[in-house]
């Protein structure tokens, strides 16, 4: 069997096995892609049950700039610019309740091997040990959202920046648990 | 490539990628959650850039706008100036605005207010190492908290908002005449 097929299968069988014991809705939402005319840039939206979410590419010499401006040393700005980041803007579209953890978040790379999202509080306890006490740039690890509530910062994903990836996030809606995924997602070039 | 070269590619990078990224921010709402409990809101004394000190528990008796932000974060941005116009509307009544800078000093601020192209006239204080941010329980910039006369917070915005709706005015009209 070819390996596209399988990965395909994998990844059909984990979302199977996450619907059945975590109880969770799976829902498959359209999701929109804008590219911007004159960066080239790629924006991902989803706007599905009460939840939307929006993940804009950044190129690294963006994000080494963002750091340099917060006064960072210069090897953390290299780190985090190593680092696959998009900007991410999350927002409560619904009536209700609504709550995430960025820890319940995964991706799954080409060969349907799955992965955490790295979180705010990893960065910071990282950041911490090196004397970086500046919080403010990257998306909170979880959320308490009431009606009209929305929250931005970066997110931060660990993959080779040629290779495409599938996001799985998820949130709750007034208690029920609820996954969408954007599948072939791909890092800003290296360079303009 | 010389180096004032890069800085000016890197100069319009940075306002290219700021103006794409404001272009793409969410309508700023209106709604403010109500806790379920009403909360001490935490005490704090912090200097403004005249080295002015303002405690909270000075402004008990007046429902407070507390208001967290950075110079930096798009939506504070543009959720500021309708703080000044609430500010200005209400300013003779039991209310006041306080926004907390977070993490910066007074030249990043001062620059900011002069391009934002509206004078605040509210007091802005700095909150250097963020103590005060954590001591809410703020994950994230913009947030904003209504505190009651009584010095408990009781609503809650995560993200910018138009300040001056007419619906955030009634919650402040109701907890003035609590």
């Amino acid at each position: 069997m070819p390996t596209n097929i399988k990965v395909q299968l994998l990844k059909i069988l984990c979302l199977c096995l996450s619907m059945c014991l975590l109880g969770t809705q799976v829902q498959a939402a359209e999701v929109t892609i804008h590219k911007n005319d004159a960066s080239g840039l790629l924006t991902w939206t989803v706007k599905d049950n009460g939840f939307s979410i929006e993940l804009i590419q950044l190129n690294p010499d963006f994000v080494r700039a963002v750091y340099g401006k917060h006064e960072f040393p210069a090897d953390e700005r290299e780190r985090i610019a190593g680092y696959c980041v998009f900007g991410s803007i999350i927002q409560n579209t619904s009536q209700q309740q609504l709550s995430y953890r960025v820890a319940d978040w995964r991706y799954v790379d080409k060969n349907g091997k799955s992965y955490p999202v790295k979180t705010k509080a990893q960065w910071l306890e990282e950041w911490r040990k090196v004397g970086i006490t500046f919080a403010w740039t990257l998306l909170p690890e979880s959320g308490d959202f009431g009606i009209g509530d929305w929250q931005q910062g970066f997110t931060t994903i660990q993959i080779d920046r040629n290779e495409k990836f599938d996001l799985i996030y998820t949130w709750t809606l007034d208690g029920e648990k609820h996954q969408g995924t954007i599948e072939n997602m791909s890092c800003a070039p290296a360079t303009l | 490539m010389p180096y004032r070269t890069i800085s000016i590619l890197l100069c319009g990078l940075l306002m290219f990628s700021a103006q794409a990224a404001e272009r793409q921010q969410p309508k700023l709402g209106y709604q403010m959650t109500a806790l379920a409990e009403p909360l001490p809101a935490p005490d704090f004394t912090l200097e403004d850039m005249d080295a002015n000190k303002f405690s909270l528990q000075d402004y008990r008796g007046k429902v407070v706008l507390l208001n967290f932000w950075a110079t930096w974060c798009p939506p504070c941005r543009r959720e500021m100036p309708s703080m000044e116009r609430l500010h200005q509307k209400f300013k003779d009544k039991d209310f006041a605005v306080l926004a907390l800078n977070q993490m910066e000093d007074g030249d990043q601020v001062f620059t900011f207010t002069g391009d934002l192209g509206v004078d605040l006239s509210f007091p802005i204080v700095y909150d250097k190492d963020s103590r005060v941010s954590r001591a809410y329980g703020v994950m994230g910039l913009p947030t904003t908290y209504l505190i009651d006369k009584k010095g408990n917070v009781r609503f809650r915005a995560i993200g910018g908002r138009e300040f001056d709706h007419p619906e955030v005015e009634k919650l402040i009209l109701q907890l003035i005449q609590e």
